[in-house]
C-alpha cells in the first residue's frame, strides 16, 4: 500500500469512489428539476453531463446505479459570494485594490470546501473582501475537493471584481477602525463615489495611453510600450464588458449611486451584493439589469442594515429584479437550503423559485447556467440527494456529485471517522513521547 | 557573553592553522567522498594553491606537499548551506516600511480643505508604485561582516559555503554565494549576485499599508516584474538612440529585478509548492523554492516543473509552549510526521533539491536534522550531495564548488568518522585550500 | 397580507383575554396532539381543551380550520431589547465595566419599543431568557414575555438566574493590524488561574459577608454587590455559568461541586466525556447554536448538528438558546436543525417550549398547553420548527399579540411603490 496516497486520503478525504466518465444512473428519486418541475424518476449521467431525466431511464449495460430510495435530487447548490478556499481575503491597505486576486491565494485543501460540500453546495464566487471601494478579481470554484487549486476552478466563469459600497470601505476614514494607523480616503459615502469614478477615469486614460502607443507603434513609429498597470488592467476589461463587477451594497442610496455611475461610464453591474435595501430600488436595479444576491434574514448588526427586511429576496424577485441568496459565511454556507426556505416563509415564494434563488439564478447571475444551476440534459451532472425535501428544515445532505464523481457521501464520511482519529491519536502519542525524550533531564531544552 | 568568547578563542586558533599554510596539502589513506562518483578507499586529494589537484586512488603526492596521514579518516566536499544569513548583521526588528501618506493637513491628490479636522493624516493611495519593502539593489556580499562569529562556526562543522541573502522584506535583496574564508569580504565572494530573495512579509507589514495581504504581496511582485521587464526594453531603446524618446526614469528596485539572475519563492506546503511553480513561470524568470515542509506531498509537481527546492532542515515540531490540553490537527501531525521523509521521496522521484540551515543555530543541529531525513529514507550519498553539489548546480557554481573533482575550489572538509555520526568530529577544514582546525573542545561552541 | 388581514380580524376583541379557538390541531407538548380540538381561554390562561370541549356561552369563537396550537415557544439565552444596533455600542447594554456585578439587573435595560421584539415574536417566540454580559459575573438574567408596555409588565420572573462567564485558556490571538498570534501556553495559563482564583476570592468574600450578616451588629455594612450573591450561595437562585468547550464546561462542573451552587451550563458546543456527570448530576444545559461549524478542523463536519441528540441520549435536560439578538428569530430553526442529526422531534420541540420552562422553574405557567396555564400560545398552519410554515396568531397570556413588525411595514410599504 502507498502510504503517501493513503495519508493524503486522510487528509483530503474525498470520495471519488466513482471513477469518472462511467456511466451512472441515479434511479428512484424525487427530482427537483428546479426549471423544468419535479418529477419521480431517473437521471443518466455520462461523461459527467446529465444525459437523461425522465420517470423511465433505462441503465446503459455497466452503468453504476444508484437507488435514491424515493429520496429527493436537486442541483447542486451555488452560493453566489463566499470567501471559503482562499488564504486571503481583503486587501485592506489602499481604497483600489484591482490589482489583486482571489486566484492568487486558492487553497483547495480549506476543510471550508469539504464543509460546504455536505451542505449541498458545489459551485461558489469567491470574492475579495469588502474593505475597498474596488476590490481585488473574484473566482468561481466548483468543490472539487481533493484536487489542486487551478482543477477547483470553473473553467469558462467570467471574470469578475469586487466593488464594495458604504460602511465597510469608508471604514478606516474614521478613527474607529481599529487599526491604529493613518486614516484612508474615503471616509464617506460621498468618497467612495469619488474613488470609484476617479479609477475609471483612470482606466479611461490608460486605455487611451495603450491605444495610442498601438496605433503609434503600428504606424511603425518608435515608441517606448507603456507600463502595464495590473490596477487598471481589469478596470479596462469591466469599460470593456469583459469583467463582471460584483458590488458590495446596502443602502438604497448607494445602490442608486454606483448603477448610475456605471450608466455614466457605460458598463454594467453584473450582481449587487447584500444590496440590504435593494427592495427599496427594485425598479431601478431591474431597469439596470442587476441581479441580487442577498442574505435570507440578516439585519441590524450595523445601522446600514436596519432597514434589511426578510422579504427582500421575495420582493426583488416579484419585482422583476434576477436575485439569488448568497452565504458570505462558511456556516451558512452549509445550510443554503434552509435560507432558501425562509423565502418562503418571507414573502410567500413557491418552492420552486425558492429553490432558484439557490441554483438557476445564481448561475445565471454569474453567466454559467448553460453549465450548471438546474437538472437538464447537457448540464454537468452536479447534483445532491437529500433524505427530505431541501426545504425543509430536516433534510439532510446524503451524496453530493460534481461532474459525475460523487465528491460527498455521508455515509462515508461517518465510517472514516474512526480511522482518522486512530491515526491522529497515534501520531499524537508518537509526538509527545518524542518531544519528551528530546527533553534533557532537567526539564530545559539545549537554546 | 561567555558563548561569544568562546567563539573568539576558536577562531584565534584558525588563525594559528592559517599561519603554517604552504599552500599545498596532499591527505592521504584517507575515505573519499568526492559527491561526483562512489567513495575512494585509501584515496589521496591534492590541493594546490586554493584548488583541488587531483584525487583518486592511485595520486602521487607532489613534491614540497604538506602531507597529510589520513588513515581512518573521511574527506568529504565542503558542505553548503542553500540559503543561509551567516555573517550577516542581524535584521533590524520589522522590515523597512514605506507608508505613502499626504502631508499633515491634507494635500496630495486627495488633499482635505473642508472643515475635517486639519491636522488629520490620511493614506493616498500607494501601492506597487512607491516600491514598498523593497532593497532589491542591496547584495549580500556588500554587507558580508567576515568576522562574524557564525562563520567560524560554521565552519568548524564542515562548512565552507553559504549562500547568503538579505532577507528582510517582500523585495529582500541579492543573494550571493561565499566562501567561509574569512579575512578581506571581496575574498570570500565565489559569485553574485545568485538571486532575489522574495517572501510574501505582507502581514508584518501591518494590514494598513501595501501590501497588506498575501494577495497583495502576489500583485505587487507580478507588477514589480511586468515593470521591470518594460523598465528593460525601454532602458534598452533609449540607449540605442535617444532622440525623440521620453528618458526612462532610473529605478533602482527595478535594477535590482534585472541584476537576479533568478528569483527564490516561499514554499512549504504543497498548495504553496503548486502556487509558487505557477507564480515562476509567470514570472518569466528562473525560480527556486524554499520551504519544503511538505515536499512529500509534491515531488510530481515539483518534477514535472524541473523547479528546484530548498528544503528547510528545521522540520516542523510540536509548539514547547502549546496548549497541552489541545489536539493538534492531523493535518499538522502528518506534516511534522512527514517532513523529514520530503528529502528522500524527492530523490526518488529525481527532484533538485538541496538542504538549508533554515535558522537552526547550531551546526551540530544541522547534523541531527540531516540525521533525521537519513533516517526517514533518505540515501547517505543523497545527504550528502543536498549539501554540496546539489545546491552548486542550483545556482550554477558547479564548475567550481559542490565535489571533490580537480580543478575545483579546494574547498573540504576530514572528519574522524562518518560525518552523521553523532560521535564523529570535524578534525580539518579546507576553504580555498587554505587549513583550518576545529579546536580540541569540540566542533561546536560548548553550551552557553 | 394574508396575517395582517388575520389579525384585524381579531383586532375587534383584542382588549379581552377570553376566546374559543375552535377546530384546530392541538399539541399540547406534554401530551399528544388531538386533532378537531376546541381550546378555551378565560382570563388569560388555558381553561380546557380537548376534543369534546364545547365553547362557553357567549364566547368569542375564533375557527382555526386547518390550523395548530402550539405553546409559545421560549428562547432561553438572548439580549432581546438590551441592543439594537449590534455595531453602535451608544444601543449596546449587555456588556458592563468590571469583573463581579451580580447586582446588575438586565431586566431595567430592556427597552419594551426595540423593534427586535416583534421581529422575534414574528416566528412564534413568546419569551426570553434576557442575560447580561462581561467580566466573570455579568449580572441577573430575567425571564420575560415578549410583549409589554414596560419592563415590569414583561417581566415573568426577574431575577431567574446569575450570569456568570468561565474563564478559558486561549493560546490564539487576534490584533486587526496584523493579523492571528499566538501567545505561551505558560502566559494564558497563569492568567486564567488568576481568574480562577478571583472567582473563589469573590465566593469566600460572599460566604464571609453571609456570617457577617448573620452576626449583625454595628459593625455590619451592607455590600450590595456581595448581598445581590447571597440566593446564589443559599441554592435560591441558579448561576448560568457559559461555557462552550470541554475543559471549561468541566471547570465549571468542579467550580459547582466545591462551591456547592446550583448552575446551569450555557452555550455548551462540546461536552466530551463531562457529559457522563452533567446528566448524573442533572445539570441542566442551555445549548446555543445548532447551526454552528465545527470546533476544530478534525471534528465531524456536523458535530454542532449532533450534540443536542447526543446530549438527549445521555440524558441531560437541555433547552436551546439564540445568544442572539438579531438572530433570536431563528431559535426555531436551530432546534429543527437537531432533528435531521439524531434530536427526537418531540424533543427538539420540548427544547423551546416545557424544558425551557423547567429549566427556568416556570413550567407552572407556561411552557406547554395544560388546563391552568397561561395562554401563551401560537396558531399556526404546520409545525413550527419548519421554516415554510407560518405563524398566523399569537396570544400572550390570553392577549392577542400583533404579528405586524418592522419588516412587515417596510415590506408592505415598498410593495406598494409603483
Amino acid at each position: 500500500m502507498d502510504r503517501r496516497k493513503f495519508i493524503g486520503g486522510l487528509l483530503l478525504a474525498p470520495v471519488a469512489a466513482m471513477a469518472a466518465g462511467g456511466d451512472i444512473v441515479i434511479r428512484n428519486a424525487k427530482i427537483l428539476t428546479v426549471t423544468k418541475g419535479s418529477l419521480d424518476g431517473s437521471i443518466l449521467i455520462r461523461n459527467g453531463k446529465i444525459a437523461e431525466v425522465g420517470p423511465n431511464v433505462t441503465a446503459p449495460a455497466g452503468a453504476r446505479v444508484i437507488d435514491a430510495g424515493g429520496q429527493f435530487v436537486m442541483p447542486g447548490i451555488i452560493d453566489c459570494h463566499s470567501h471559503i478556499a482562499t488564504e486571503a481575503v481583503n486587501e485592506g491597505s489602499v481604497s483600489v485594490s484591482s490589482m489583486t486576486g482571489i486566484e492568487d491565494t486558492v487553497n483547495p485543501e480549506d476543510i471550508g470546501i469539504y464543509r460546504a460540500l455536505a451542505g449541498g453546495v458545489t459551485t461558489a464566487n469567491i470574492l475579495h473582501g469588502s474593505a475597498n471601494a474596488i476590490g481585488g478579481k473574484n473566482v468561481v470554484i466548483k468543490m472539487r475537493w481533493g484536487k489542486d487549486a487551478p482543477e477547483i476552478l470553473l473553467d469558462g466563469a467570467m471574470p469578475g471584481i469586487k466593488f464594495a459600497l458604504g460602511e465597510n470601505p469608508k471604514r478606516r476614514g474614521g478613527s474607529d477602525s481599529g487599526i491604529a494607523t493613518r486614516l484612508r480616503y474615503p471616509a464617506t459615502r460621498m468618497g467612495v463615489e469619488d474613488v470609484i469614478r476617479e479609477a475609471f477615469t483612470d482606466a479611461r486614460a490608460y486605455k487611451a495611453t495603450l491605444d495610442d502607443y498601438k496605433a503609434r507603434a503600428a504606424k511603425g513609429e518608435r515608441v517606448i510600450p507603456p507600463r502595464r498597470d495590473l490596477k487598471l488592467e481589469p478596470l479596462v476589461e469591466v469599460l470593456e464588458g469583459k469583467r463582471f463587477v460584483h458590488a458590495h451594497c446596502y443602502r438604497a442610496d448607494e445602490i442608486l449611486m454606483l448603477l448610475r455611475v456605471a450608466d455614466e461610464f457605460g458598463f454594467k453591474i453584473r450582481t449587487l451584493q447584500h444590496v440590504l435595501e435593494g427592495y427599496k430600488v427594485a425598479k431601478e436595479i431591474k431597469e439596470h439589469g442587476a441581479g441580487a444576491s442577498t442574505f435570507s434574514d440578516w439585519w441590524s448588526y450595523k445601522v446600514e442594515a436596519y432597514d434589511a427586511i426578510p422579504y427582500n429576496a421575495a420582493l426583488m424577485h416579484k419585482k422583476g429584479v434576477l436575485v439569488s441568496l448568497n452565504s458570505d459565511d462558511a456556516e451558512m454556507m452549509r445550510h443554503l437550503n434552509q435560507e432558501a426556505a425562509k423565502s418562503v416563509r418571507y414573502g410567500g415564494l413557491t418552492d420552486d423559485e425558492a429553490l432558484a434563488l439557490i441554483t438557476i439564478n445564481p448561475a445565471k447571475q454569474l453567466a454559467i447556467d448553460s453549465r450548471v444551476g438546474s437538472i437538464e440534459v447537457g448540464k454537468d451532472a452536479d447534483l445532491v440527494i437529500y433524505d427530505k425535501h431541501p426545504l425543509s428544515n430536516y433534510a439532510k445532505v446524503q451524496k453530493v456529485f460534481i461532474d459525475g464523481e460523487m465528491y460527498f457521501e455521508r455515509d462515508k464520511d461517518m465510517s472514516d471517522r474512526a480511522v482518522r482519529e486512530a491515526r491522529r491519536k497515534q501520531l499524537m502519542e508518537k509526538q509527545k513521547a518524542a518531544a519528551t525524550a528530546a527533553r534533557p533531564a532537567g526539564g530545559r531544552r539545549p537554546q | 557573553m561567555k558563548r561569544r568568547h568562546l567563539l573568539l578563542a576558536a577562531a584565534g586558533a584558525f588563525a594559528y592553522g592559517q599561519s603554517g599554510s604552504p599552500g599545498l596539502y596532499a591527505i592521504q589513506n584517507a575515505t573519499i567522498h568526492t559527491a561526483a562518483g562512489p567513495a575512494i578507499a585509501n584515496g589521496t586529494i591534492v590541493v594546490r594553491n586554493g584548488l583541488i589537484e587531483a584525487v583518486g586512488a592511485n595520486v602521487a603526492v607532489p613534491a614540497g606537499a604538506w602531507a597529510i596521514d589520513g588513515k581512518g579518516m573521511h574527506v568529504y566536499p565542503g558542505l553548503i548551506d542553500s540559503l543561509s544569513r551567516w555573517g550577516l548583521p542581524a535584521p533590524v526588528d520589522g522590515p523597512p516600511r514605506i507608508v505613502v501618506a499626504a502631508p499633515t493637513g491634507g494635500g496630495g491628490r486627495r488633499g482635505g480643505g473642508d472643515e475635517g479636522p486639519s491636522n488629520v493624516q490620511f493614506q493616498d493611495d500607494g501601492g506597487p508604485e512607491e516600491r514598498p519593502s523593497n532593497t532589491s539593489w542591496v547584495k549580500a556580499a556588500d554587507l558580508v561582516q567576515p568576522n562574524d562569529a557564525s562563520l567560524a562556526a560554521a565552519r568548524n562543522a564542515g562548512f565552507t559555503t553559504a549562500v547568503v541573502f538579505p532577507a528582510t522584506g517582500i523585495f529582500a535583496g541579492q543573494g550571493s554565494v561565499l566562501n567561509l574564508s574569512g579575512g578581506k569580504a571581496g575574498d570570500m565572494v565565489v559569485s553574485s549576485p545568485v538571486g532575489q530573495f522574495l517572501s510574501m512579509a505582507a502581514v508584518r507589514n501591518g494590514l494598513a499599508s501595501f501590501p497588506g495581504s498575501l494577495m497583495g504581496s502576489f500583485a505587487y511582485i507580478r507588477q514589480i516584474y511586468l515593470d521591470a521587464e518594460q523598465y528593460k526594453t525601454a532602458k534598452a531603446m533609449y540607449a540605442q538612440n535617444a532622440r525623440g524618446l521620453q528618458r526612462p526614469a532610473y529605478d533602482r528596485a527595478l535594477e535590482g529585478v534585472l541584476e537576479s539572475p533568478r528569483a527564490l519563492l516561499p514554499a512549504g506546503r504543497k498548495v504553496e509548492i503548486d502556487r509558487m511553480i505557477r507564480f515562476g513561470k509567470e514570472l518569466k524568470t528562473p525560480v527556486i523554492l524554499y520551504g519544503g515542509t511538505e515536499a512529500w506531498r509534491a515531488a510530481d509537481s515539483l518534477k514535472a516543473a524541473g523547479v528546484p527546492l530548498l528544503m528547510n532542515l528545521r522540520w516542523p515540531e510540536r509548539d514547547r509552549d502549546g496548549d497541552p490540553d489541545v489536539m493538534d490537527s492531523l493535518r499538522t501531525l502528518e506534516t511534522r510526521e512527514m517532513a523529514p521523509a520530503g528529502p528522500a521521496v524527492l530523490a526518488k522521484a529525481g527532484v533538485k533539491f538541496a538542504f538549508y540551515s533554515g535558522g537552526l543555530e547550531r551546526p551540530a543541529d544541522v547534523r541531527r536534522a540531516v540525521k533525521k531525513a537519513v533516517d526517514a529514507g533518505l540515501a547517505k550519498e543523497d545527504a550528502l550531495r543536498a549539501l554540496t553539489i546539489s545546491a552548486a548546480q542550483i545556482y550554477g557554481v558547479d564548475d567550481r564548488l559542490g565535489s571533490l573533482e580537480p580543478g575545483k575550489i579546494g574547498n573540504l572538509f576530514v572528519t574522524d568518522g562518518d560525518w552523521l555520526a553523532e560521535k564523529t568530529q570535524v578534525k580539518m577544514v579546507f576553504v580555498d585550500g587554505k587549513k583550518f582546525e576545529p579546536t580540541a573542545g569540540g566542533q561546536t561552541n560548548g553550551p552557553a | 397580507m394574508r396575517f395582517g388581514l388575520f389579525f384585524l380580524a381579531m383586532a375587534a376583541f383584542a382588549a379581552d383575554d377570553s376566546f374559543v379557538l375552535r377546530n384546530v390541531t392541538i399539541h399540547p407538548v406534554t401530551a399528544a396532539a388531538i386533532p378537531n380540538a376546541t381550546l378555551v381561554v378565560a382570563g388569560g390562561k388555558i381553561a380546557d381543551f380537548g376534543a369534546k370541549v364545547a365553547a362557553p356561552k357567549g364566547a368569542k369563537v375564533i375557527d382555526g380550520k386547518g390550523m395548530h396550537v402550539y405553546p409559545g415557544l421560549i428562547d432561553s439565552a438572548s439580549n432581546i431589547g438590551m441592543s439594537e444596533i449590534g455595531s453602535v455600542r451608544e444601543s449596546g447594554d449587555v456588556t458592563e465595566l468590571g469583573d463581579f456585578n451580580p447586582q446588575l439587573r438586565s431586566v431595567v435595560a430592556i427597552n419594551p419599543s426595540s423593534e427586535h421584539i416583534p421581529v422575534t415574536r414574528g416566528n412564534g417566540i413568546t419569551s426570553s431568557l434576557i442575560f447580561p454580559g462581561g467580566g466573570i459575573i455579568g449580572g441577573q438574567a430575567a425571564l420575560v414575555h415578549l410583549d409589554g408596555w414596560t419592563w415590569e409588565e414583561m417581566a415573568i420572573e426577574r431575577n431567574v438566574t446569575m450570569q456568570m462567564r468561565m474563564p478559558t485558556i486561549s493560546t490564539t490571538t487576534f490584533n486587526p493590524a496584523f493579523g492571528a498570534g499566538r501567545r505561551p501556553f505558560a502566559e494564558t495559563k497563569r492568567r486564567y488561574e488568576e481568574r480562577l482564583k478571583l472567582m473563589s476570592d469573590f465566593f469566600e468574600q460572599t460566604r464571609a459577608y453571609k456570617q457577617r450578616k448573620a452576626v449583625g451588629g454595628a459593625g455590619f455594612a451592607v455590600d450590595r454587590r456581595l448581598e445581590a450573591m447571597l440566593p446564589v450561595l443559599d441554592g435560591k437562585v441558579s448561576l448560568m455559568i457559559f461555557a462552550a468547550r470541554e475543559r471549561a464546561v468541566k471547570d465549571a462542573l468542579a467550580f459547582a461541586a466545591r462551591e456547592k451552587v446550583k448552575i446551569i451550563l450555557a452555550g455548551v458546543r462540546e461536552a466530551g466525556s463531562a457529559v457522563k456527570e452533567i446528566a448524573e448530576k442533572k445539570i441542566p444545559v442551555i445549548l446555543g447554536g445548532t447551526l454552528e461549524l465545527p470546533l476544530e478542523e478534525d471534528a465531524a463536519y456536523d458535530s454542532p448538528f449532533t450534540l443536542p441528540g447526543e446530549l438527549h441520549k445521555a440524558g441531560v435536560t437541555f433547552a436551546f438558546g439564540t445568544f442572539s439578538v438579531q438572530f433570536a428569530r431563528n431559535l426555531p430553526f436551530q432546534a429543527a436543525s437537531a432533528v435531521g442529526f439524531g434530536l427526537p422531534y418531540e424533543e427538539a420541540l420540548k427544547a423551546v417550549t416545557i424544558n425551557a420552562a423547567k429549566i427556568w422553574g416556570v413550567d407552572d405557567r407556561i411552557g406547554s398547553i395544560e388546563k391552568g396555564k397561561w395562554a401563551d400560545l401560537i396558531l399556526t398552519d404546520g409545525d413550527p420548527l419548519e421554516a415554510r410554515s407560518q405563524v398566523k396568531q399569537m396570544w400572550i397570556q390570553g392577549r392577542p399579540v400583533s404579528l405586524e413588525t418592522r419588516h412587515t411595514k417596510l415590506f408592505e410599504q415598498y410593495t406598494k411603490r409603483p
